[in-house]
């Protein structure tokens, strides 16, 4: 791929599970290097978006494709490269806490290496790649902590880890699911301001849940408002009007009192 | 009337109890020592406080070590024993382990889809065999494996190792593969989505997760080794549990309760040692 960002596209997309439709009839299209932030009550499908763009999860119909490429034609080890480019920050983070920082962020490599490469880099990593995972975690800003067990940052610390580990991916798009739901809010805005700066230095597609629409709105450019699985809005987000987002969770809420 | 089933269950406790104590005739008047006995003991306990620090026999040959040096070679004997039988178990409980893990073998580590050849019977099979040995091992105490050991190839250092490293491997196969099984999943989950493959999210995602507790367990089982090996004297072997049983029927109470205190310093030695290890652990 020549382009640094990937480009998505989605059509007509459904996912449904069991008897509950996380989404309905998506249709969505951001292009490469790309910042877009989902917003929407829990439960609209946020985290089933962001998973459908990382293949991790199959829709039940329609089309998602990925540079150009349908997810569904691609053969198990195309796939793991693709997963291997579209990097995701998982809400919970997902790091291995008895490890040293330097070796989380290493694992994000492991899509694209063989088992035994996999061994080498882990422990007898080339000076080479300390010195990359130091510039990464310099860039995010705890390059000191490169030696440090993961289980003895701060939560914000953590958060700075995972972004590093999918830095490290190199990847053509980042997806971080809910990257500041438990960062006090100085954090929150420090952490936004250091993903949509990622994005424009490097030029990798952005796409981020956000249930935060004070922040949302002060730092993604453009925003998708997602309710009940549908896409309510998706518009710049300097052309969003308060009226938008009130509907978008005021009908979040009638939905809610429907449920008892 | 209503019993909740917690009663339910304290109450057949309680009732099977009672009916072992009737059916074994348990006598707290038992306890009460016959006259030759209670010399006995009180020969033996009054050693207690006042331990061998020399032979207590009349007559040593001359060039015997000293028997504080030889509690410490019988002590040094234990722990080389144990050593090589956990070492041994490590092994076997190991592989044996991860062969009756769930986390790899039933359905992959992200509860996603299933891979490859696993999913075509081969699965069930290897699963069920491992679970099957890993049963057959620990139903045996190392006691009764030692006994079967020692008829079939006589007095042997290798079969003290392997009579303790069967039961033991099966212990720590089982315990193992729950430890692996109870690992959180959430970084297999994340190593996924980076496009990882089966094995290396079992080995870099889960195996990291169960490290810890996995070592500590194996610590654990070491202090228990110790004991075994000690109590495998018994058979002959040159372990402290020879010298006590030795000492014990020779009348020489002073140098069982040295062999005693040696045995309990190697167990306090030893769960200091893994316990400095253990909070030092970081994994490489």
């Amino acid at each position: 791929m020549s382009e640094r960002g990937a480009s998505f596209r989605l059509d007509g997309v459904s996912v449904t599970f069991g008897e509950t439709a996380a989404l309905r009839e998506v249709n969505l299209e951001i292009k490469p290097g790309e910042a877009v932030g989902f917003v929407g009550p829990s439960g609209s499908g946020k985290t089933t978006l962001l998973r459908l763009l990382n293949g991790a999860v199959r829709p039940t119909s329609g089309t998602v494709e990925v540079n150009g490429e349908a997810l569904t034609s691609l053969s198990p080890r195309q796939l793991r490269s693709l997963r291997s480019r579209v990097a995701t920050v998982h809400q919970d983070l997902s790091l291995v806490p008895n490890l040293r920082v330097m070796r989380n962020v290493l694992l994000g490599r492991l899509g694209r290496l063989s088992l035994l490469s996999t061994f080498r880099l882990l422990f007898l990593p080339p000076r080479s790649e300390v010195l990359r995972v130091h510039k990464i975690l310099e860039r995010v800003g705890i390059g000191e902590k490169l030696y440090q067990r993961t289980d003895q940052l701060s939560g914000g610390q953590r958060q700075r880890v995972a972004i590093a580990r999918a830095l490290y991916q190199e990847p053509s798009a980042l997806l971080p699911d809910e990257p500041i739901s438990s960062l006090d809010p100085a954090r929150s805005r420090d952490t936004m301001g250091l993903l949509i700066e990622l994005s424009r230095e490097t030029g990798i597609t952005l796409c981020v849940s956000l249930h935060d629409l004070e922040v949302a709105r002060e730092f993604v450019p453009r925003l998708i408002g997602l309710r009940r699985g549908k896409v309510a809005f998706d518009r710049l987000t300097e052309e969003l009007t308060s009226e938008d987002f009130r509907e978008l969770y005021d009908l979040a809420e009638d939905e809610m009192l429907d449920g008892v | 009337m209503a019993f909740s089933s917690r009663g339910l269950v304290l109450l057949t406790l309680g009732a099977a109890g009672l009916w072992a104590a009737f059916e074994l005739r348990l006598d707290p008047r038992d306890l009460v020592p016959s006259d030759g006995g209670m010399v006995m003991a009180r020969e033996l306990f009054s050693r207690a406080w006042s331990p061998a620090l020399a032979y207590e026999a009349a007559d040593v040959p001359a060039g015997t070590r000293p028997l504080l040096l030889k509690a410490l070679e019988a002590a040094r004997l234990t722990v080389v024993f144990a050593a090589a039988a956990i070492s041994l178990s490590l092994v076997c409980g190991g592989i044996l382990g991860f062969f009756a893990s769930t986390a790899w073998w039933v359905g992959d580590q992200t509860g996603g889809a299933k891979v490859g050849w696993s999913r075509h019977g081969v699965r069930p099979v290897v699963y069920g065999v491992a679970r099957l040995i890993i049963a057959l091992m620990r139903s045996v105490h190392e006691l009764l494996w030692a006994v079967l050991l020692l008829a079939a190839f006589g007095l042997s250092q290798l079969s003290a190792v392997i009579a303790i490293a069967i039961p033991y491997s099966g212990t720590f196969a089982k315990v193992f593969s729950e430890m692996l099984d109870e690992a959180p999943r959430d970084s297999a989950v994340a190593l996924r989505s980076a496009g990882a493959s089966s094995s290396q999210i079992f080995l870099f995602g889960l195996l990291p997760r169960a490290l810890p507790d996995m070592s500590a367990y194996a610590f654990y089982r070491f202090e228990c080794a110790l004991r075994s090996s000690a109590i495998l004297g018994f058979f002959g072997y040159p372990t402290l549990g020879y010298y006590i049983a030795a000492s014990f029927e020779n009348l020489y109470y002073g140098e069982v309760w040295t062999y005693l205190y040696t045995l309990v310093l190697l167990v306090v030695v030893a769960d200091w040692w893994s316990g400095a290890l253990r909070r030092r652990l970081v994994l490489a």
